[in-house]
């Protein structure tokens, strides 16, 4: 059983509240829940894209595996070139190999954070198979199970991702996570108009240890996708005044305004204001990469000469 | 039937006789020992006793509608007595039974009263001519009871000689056969006792026991008897018109059965007896369900009440009253409904409407004679939990139907089981079990299995819902707020066991009820307070506003968060409150049944501002309401709120102390002259002293004739001309003391030394002279005492004297310092100006404005009629021609196929949502949302024969960006791409769609805006307008043929405008370019009239031909426009000119210009050269909006809606719902 402050490290990290996370301050350093503490606040710093505070509160020349993993994966998230990143990802593989022996040092709980966190790191460098191969499909690690249904999810396999999640349900027990990770199966399924997701996110804005801008953007999310735009429009204003200019709500909030919230021209002028703040949001990137295919595709048709009128 | 609820029980001598109060709690209780007394069970209270009887009380009756007591005793004597406390008096006593008195009982609607007696008889009795009217005899021993049928003219009656007989007097009610007294006239003896037999004569007798009979009556509505006998058996007996016969016994009592009766309501039999239990049967199967034992006292008799589920027994030593049930229904409220249990029915109840309609039979849930003891809801999955106690507690899961179907399911049908003495939902898809033997908490998920036990901290009798993630555990010291996931305490209240909670709408706050505490707190149990009742608390709801209202036994009472509590109303009878709305309390009562109780809440609303300062809403209770009275102002003031009591106050002394309290000084200057007594000047100046308003003060003391301290107040003001007149006054009063004060304080020396002269302190005066350095008047006073200054010569020569008053630095006279700060009080600017209006209630508009305001709304409001009204001719477009070719092709390919497939790294990705939206429709949009631009573009083309694009690529870009919404649900991971739906209760992957970005309203409302560019004249507006909606018009989901229609209804209106907006922008170009073309500038105005507007565009279209034409001398032409402009029916005003311009046509029917315009044939107006097309000749069409060209155009880009090509082929719109 964790303590109760590690606990509620564990629930904010695993509800998205990474900022309030890396707002807190370590326990003693003599102090079990020192490495554990420093875990969580680091990956919230790679969360949050700052790998280089991340890297800051790593104490350096540690052995614990789980530690040196997550230094690994502040270094890839950080790195500025593909050589940088490459390295990482081989420390990386390096570490995962390492724990596999059987006079690997560290508890199975480190170990399976090396899994998640080089998973992590592999999944988002594309290697989608070897983040799965690395993971393994009989992980008893819920994190891993998160992981791995987050993967499914991205290559559109949520009948997979489904199997992934019923079979934890056997071992793993009622844990917020497991209800976070269902809740995401649910997102993208849309299973009975998306009550799951809905009420799993407001069931937890209700909670009364803990408050996260992250599930009120969450929410405005689901309501989105539920269709109840206006409710969505009100969530994400919220979520917005709570955590000003994070990107995420900004990018659900520019969706619901394209879809009706607000007037037309507002809801231009907002996507021309987010696409100019944040251009790496995939969701910019793919609409600039639409934008191309588009003259692309129009140029094929021939646009006739104009008709000869007589005010032209 | 798992307990019986004591309700009350009292300690006295044995107990005989008993019977409820009908309406009011009371209990009358005959007593062995000859007393009769009155209870009130519900508080617990010995009201009355009646004690004239000598010797035992067997018999006892309570009337049912009038205060009246009838007893009967082993004295022979049958008494009534008045019980209402101002008057209770034995109003008389009926003589003539010659033995003891067993039973008595009034008549339900007759002023009669039956007797059964030791004397073999029974007597009915006339209580308003207080004569004997029949005598029944047949019995052959004791008549141990007899009792009147509840609606037939029958009795039954019980003997000891081992009979029940049932007797029919409806000859008494017929001709009331005497009004004299047995016999009539001639007299009274037991001879007479045959006269009476005429009018009564047994109808059955029932035999079977095998010893005498105790107790027998009838069933409420069924033709059933019951009877109790010394042979321990009780008997159920039926009649018909002609006989009656034995059903069948119930065997168990050991010993002599005292009595048994029907149960009122339910189909149960209760019996008691000397074998010292009270037993239940089932009435139908004749089996015993329960057994009460008691280990001392014999029950000689039992009484039910005639409306509640209440019963009394009457033991060896006192009596008790019981329940055989609990009544409390089973219930739980989800927003505006109520999803209660009644008759085992789940039920559901809307608040708005009030339909109340069944869900779900529960009948084979348990113990049949036992009512579920807890609901909980499941708004998520429409399911409820249900516990019962019977079964050691067991709990049923099952779902509610989504509608009142015709048939009601049976839980048993799929209900999941278990068991657990409470079960709760705490979250959407995990209920809680609790089973207190084990003390061990399951949380089950919805198929009823266990995703994790829980060991409690506490020992736990029961488990409510405590917020996300936890439960609340009622132990017997304590209530322990518990996290579920987390496993332990979060927070401990010490509490008697808490047997309900009820949480506020907003989930912050809970109230935790037991039995005579309420505790209220929040939701993390950080703050709460306590509220004690002396008497039963029943149950609660959360106001919206954060009041709880509750109800006890006999009250409805409110309770705010701090613990301030108050009582709103009384109750007949307990009521479980469900809902409180405004004024309006929504309860259940006993039986289940959905109730309304209407109150006030002004009070709690008032206490409620109150604490949260909202000064508003207080003024506007005190403006608006009569909330008056001492209990108020006692409130206010206990508070700390004297300033608002002011304001309830009418009576003067009160509200000169609130005043005084409040420190407002002018409300206290005010209630002081009215009051003018010493004691209330000498407090207001006091007051007004601590404040530092002096001139207050200074009224006060004048009003008293205080002047001493007058006097220095003007000193410590500094205020010298007020002290001279002091001065004068003391003068005048002849005070030389108060002279010498003033003169002293004035610095006004002369004035001292005349004050000490007047009085003869020649001395002192000289004195004072001397120092002060007025030798001469030192002199004059020396004269005056008849010295010289040689005389005086022993006298030390003192210093100057620097005796003076300080100097005024600040002239305070006229001014009030620094007072006490008595605050700007909301309520006194509020009420002294009469500000409330203003500021509660919506201001009033100025009469003009609001006329303006509603004649712009009427312009739009018609504007929009017309609109929809209008109905344009439209043919020969290919819209209907259907797109089924095309879905064919799309849809050929659909079935995805299913391959079971292992988990594990070889993952291949599977189609994207986008994918599934192409395949699964043919509109462009669709396509365009799902990011296949290309597609999207070949259907447009298709479709509508767009090629130019590039004007589209902002509503392809918009759509798609409103499609796809991210989300990063895991740490570090890129997001998730999640793909917005518009019709997110579809999963199946061959249906998907995704969301409409527009809708055609919003288009339409689109087209409205560029109407009303039209209407102001910003022409060029318009024109952008028109095209921007015919593009949108391109990329809308349409849904249905009427949909469908009115899509082409906008396109054509669309396009009209376009052209005609167009045409019109043409001729002013020509005027300002062209000034002398007058023949092409009047055809473009005559071809604008001839687009299809709305009549109010369509009449600026032909006002400003008219204008045009006029100005040309085209007077002929003029006067058709005009003539046309008629037809729309005009403003008076524009008639009247349009009728001008006929006479002139019709003066001067001639056209000085010569157009190509011939308004009789029809044509179609070509968009490019705006030249008439005249029907038949050639003409080339745009495929998307139809505008007509000439044919020359063909092949070319459509100059109106710039986005197609003319003439092109084109499929038109395809139909996908």
């Amino acid at each position: 059983m964790d303590s109760t402050e590690l606990y509620h490290t564990k629930q904010q990290f695993t509800l998205g509240a990474y900022k309030a996370l890396t707002q807190q301050s370590l326990p003693d350093e003599a102090s079990s829940d020192y490495i554990p503490s420093v875990l969580y606040k680091a990956r919230s710093y790679i969360a949050l894209g700052e790998p280089k505070s991340a890297l800051e509160i790593v104490p350096e020349g540690t052995e614990n595996v789980a530690l040196k993993a997550v230094s690994s994966l502040a270094r890839f998230v950080g790195a500025s070139d593909s050589v940088e990143s490459e390295a990482a990802l081989e420390e990386l593989r390096d570490l995962s190999v390492e724990i596999e022996g059987d006079d690997a040092e560290g508890s199975e709980r480190d170990k399976d954070l090396v899994r998640v966190l080089a998973g992590t790191a592999f999944a988002r460098a594309g290697e989608v198979e070897e983040a799965l191969e690395t993971l393994g499909s009989e992980t008893e690690d819920l994190e891993g199970v998160a992981l791995i249904v987050q993967i499914y999810l991205s290559i559109n396999r949520p009948d997979l991702a489904k199997k992934q999640f019923d079979r934890s349900k056997r071992w793993a027990e009622d844990d917020l996570l497991l209800q976070l990770v269902e809740s995401t199966i649910g997102l993208v399924t849309g299973k009975d108009n998306y009550s799951n997701t809905s009420s799993f996110y407001t069931e937890q804005l209700g909670n009364p240890s803990l408050t996260s801008p992250h599930l009120l953007t969450a929410r405005g999310v689901t309501r989105i996708l539920r269709g109840e735009i206006q409710e969505a429009k009100s969530d994400l204003e919220e979520s917005l005044q709570q955590q000003k200019g994070d990107e995420e709500a900004e990018a659900a909030y520019v969706v619901s305004a394209g879809l009706g919230a607000v007037k037309k021209a507002e809801a231009e002028e907002l996507w021309s204001k987010f696409a100019g703040q944040h251009p790496s949001h995939p969701l910019v990137q793919d609409v600039n990469e639409k934008a191309e295919l588009f003259e692309q595709y129009s140029s094929a048709f021939i646009i006739p000469p104009a008709a000869a009128t007589v005010s032209a | 039937m798992s307990v019986m609820l004591t309700k009350f029980e009292s300690k006295s001598n044995r107990v005989k006789g008993l019977a409820f109060h009908p309406t009011q709690p009371l209990l009358a209780a005959a007593l062995h020992n000859g007393s009769v007394q009155l209870w009130n069970y519900r508080m617990g209270v010995l009201v009355d006793r009646f004690e004239e009887h000598e010797g035992p009380v067997r018999a006892v009756a309570i009337h049912p509608s009038r205060a009246l007591l009838a007893t009967g005793g082993d004295d022979y004597k049958i008494k009534v007595w008045d019980i209402r406390p101002q008057n209770r008096r034995c109003l008389f006593t009926l003589h003539g039974h010659l033995d003891y008195v067993r039973t008595v009982q009034f008549h339900h609607e007759m002023p009669w009263i039956l007797s059964a007696s030791d004397d073999q008889t029974i007597r009915i009795w006339n209580s308003t001519s207080r004569q004997c009217i029949a005598v029944l005899t047949g019995h052959s021993h004791y008549v141990m009871s007899a009792q009147f049928h509840p609606k037939e003219d029958l009795i039954v009656s019980s003997s000891m000689d081992q009979t029940v007989r049932v007797w029919d007097i409806s000859g008494l009610r017929k001709g009331s056969p005497n009004q004299g007294g047995p016999g009539g006239p001639s007299g009274h003896g037991p001879n007479n006792f045959e006269t009476f037999d005429t009018f009564s004569t047994v109808k059955h007798v029932l035999e079977g026991h095998d010893r005498g009979v105790n107790f027998a009556m009838f069933h409420p509505t069924l033709p059933l008897i019951i009877s109790a006998g010394d042979d321990r058996v009780i008997k159920i007996w039926r009649m018909s018109e002609t006989r009656a016969w034995e059903v069948d016994s119930c065997r168990g009592h050991f010993n002599n059965v005292s009595s048994a009766l029907f149960h009122p309501k339910h189909e149960l039999i209760v019996s008691c007896g000397e074998d010292k239990t009270v037993r239940v049967w089932d009435l139908a199967k004749r089996t015993a369900i329960q057994t009460f034992r008691r280990e001392q006292d014999r029950f000689w008799v039992l009484a039910a009440h005639p409306n509640l589920n209440l019963f009394a027994a009457g033991h060896d030593s006192g009596l008790i009253v019981f329940k055989l049930e609990r009544e409390r229904p089973a219930f739980s409220v989800f927003q505006d409904t109520l999803y209660y249990v009644r008759d085992k029915y789940v039920r559901s109840y809307d608040f708005n409407s009030g339909a109340d309609m069944g869900l779900l039979s529960v009948r084979k849930f348990g113990s049949p004679y036992v009512p579920p003891r807890t609901l909980s809801f499941n708004p998520a999955e429409r399911a409820v939990i249900l516990t019962i106690s019977s079964d050691n507690g067991i709990y049923e899961l099952s779902n509610l139907p989504q509608q009142a179907q015709g048939e009601v399911k049976d839980s048993s049908v799929d209900g999941k089981k278990g068991t657990g003495q409470s079960a709760i939902f705490v979250a959407r898809n995990r209920f809680a079990v609790l089973n207190k033997t084990t003390q061990l908490i399951e949380v089950r998920d919805l198929s009823n299995s266990v995703v994790k036990s829980i060991k409690p901290p506490v020992q736990t009798n029961e488990i409510f819902y405590g917020g996300t993630a936890c439960l609340i555990l009622s132990s017997p010291t304590a209530v322990v707020l518990y996290d579920i996931q987390q496993q332990k305490t979060i927070a401990e209240i010490n509490s008697p066991p808490v047997k309900y909670v009820v949480w506020s709408n907003d989930s912050s706050l809970v109230a935790l009820m037991s039995k005579h505490t309420i505790t209220i707190a929040n939701k993390n149990f950080s703050q709460h307070s306590l509220i004690h009742e002396t008497i039963r608390i029943k149950s609660g709801a959360w106001d919206d506003s954060g009041v709880f209202i509750y109800s006890t036994l006999n009250h409805v009472k409110y309770c705010l968060a701090q613990g301030d509590h108050g009582v709103i109303c009384t109750l007949d009878n307990p009521v479980y409150l469900t809902r409180v709305k405004g004024k309006t309390v929504h309860c259940l009562d006993r039986s289940a049944r959905p109730r309304t109780i209407t109150f006030d809440p002004t009070e709690y609303r008032f206490k409620l501002a109150l604490l949260k300062n909202n000064y508003e809403e207080m003024l506007y209770i005190i403006k608006t309401s009569t909330l008056l009275g001492q209990s108020i102002i006692a409130y206010l003031q206990q508070k700390g709120f004297p300033e608002i009591a002011l304001h309830f106050v009418q009576d003067t002394n009160t509200r000169f102390e609130l005043a005084i309290e409040c420190g407002n000084l002018d409300v206290a200057m005010e209630t002081a002259k009215n009051i003018n007594r010493p004691e209330c000047w000498e407090r207001l100046a006091q007051q007004a002293l601590k404040q530092g308003n002096h001139k207050v003060v200074e009224k006060a003391y004048q009003q008293t004739k205080n002047f001493d301290k007058l006097s220095f107040l003007y000193l410590a003001t500094g205020s010298k001309d007020k002290l001279s007149k002091m001065q004068k006054i003391a003068d005048a009063r002849g005070d030389p003391m108060s002279r010498f004060h003033n003169a002293l304080y004035a610095g006004d020396v002369e004035g001292r030394i005349s004050v000490l002269r007047d009085v003869g302190l020649h001395p002192l005066a000289y004195l004072t002279a001397k120092t002060n350095g007025l030798d001469e008047v030192a002199a004059e006073i020396l004269e005056a005492a008849g010295l010289t200054e040689a005389d005086v010569d022993d006298i030390p020569s003192f210093g100057a004297s620097t005796l003076k008053p300080p100097p005024v630095i600040t002239p305070t006279t006229d001014l009030i310092w620094p007072s006490l700060s008595t605050g700007e009080n909301f309520f006194d600017k509020a009420l002294v100006n009469g500000q409330l209006e203003g500021g509660i209630e919506p201001a009033y508009v100025n009469g003009d404005a609001a006329a303006a305001v509603n004649s712009a709304l009427d312009a739009w409001a018609k504007e929009e009629e017309v609109h929809d009204d209008l109905n344009p001719e439209e043919g020969g477009w290919e819209l209907d021609a259907d797109g089924g070719e095309f879905q064919d092709a799309v849809t050929g390919e659909e079935a995805v196929v299913e391959v079971e497939e292992e988990l594990g790294a070889g993952a291949t990705p599977g189609p994207s949502e986008p994918e599934l939206w192409i395949r699964n429709s043919p509109l462009a949009v669709d396509h365009v949302a799902a990011g296949s631009f290309e597609t999207a573009m070949q259907l447009l083309n298709r479709q509508f024969g767009i090629v130019n694009f590039a004007l589209l690529k902002p509503t392809f870009l918009s759509i798609y960006r409103s499609s796809h919404v991210y989300l990063s649900t895991y740490a570090s991971m890129p997001p998730l791409k999640l793909h917005v739906r518009r019709n997110p209760s579809e999963t199946s992957p061959s249906r998907v769609l995704p969301v409409a970005a527009r809708s055609l309203a919003s288009i339409r409302s689109e087209l409205a805006e560029g109407y009303r560019f039209v209407s102001s004249n910003k022409l060029v507006e318009a024109q952008e307008t028109f095209r921007s909606v015919l593009e949108a018009l391109l990329l809308v989901v349409l849904s249905s043929d009427d949909e469908a229609k009115l899509w082409r209804e906008t396109v054509t209106a669309a396009r009209e405008y376009l052209l005609g907006v167009s045409i019109e922008l043409e001729r002013r170009r020509v005027v300002e370019a062209e000034p002398d073309n007058i023949t092409r500038q009047l055809e473009l105005a005559a071809y604008f009239t001839q687009c299809q507007l709305q009549p109010p565009h369509l009449q600026i279209a032909l006002r400003s031909a008219i204008t045009a034409f006029a100005r040309a001398n085209n007077q002929a032409h003029a006067a058709r426009f005009a003539k046309r402009l008629l037809e729309l029916k005009p403003d008076p005003k524009i008639v009247a000119q349009a009728r001008q311009r006929i006479a002139a046509g019709d003066r001067n029917p001639r056209n000085a210009v010569e157009i190509s315009y011939d308004e009789f044939s029809p044509f179609e107006i070509c968009a490019a050269t705006y030249t008439p097309i005249y029907k038949g000749s050639p003409s080339v069409h745009c495929p998307y909006i139809d505008a007509a060209y000439l044919p020359q155009f063909k092949g070319t880009l459509d100059p109106l809606s710039r986005l197609t090509e003319i003439g092109a082929a084109a499929s038109g719109l395809p139909a996908s719902w």
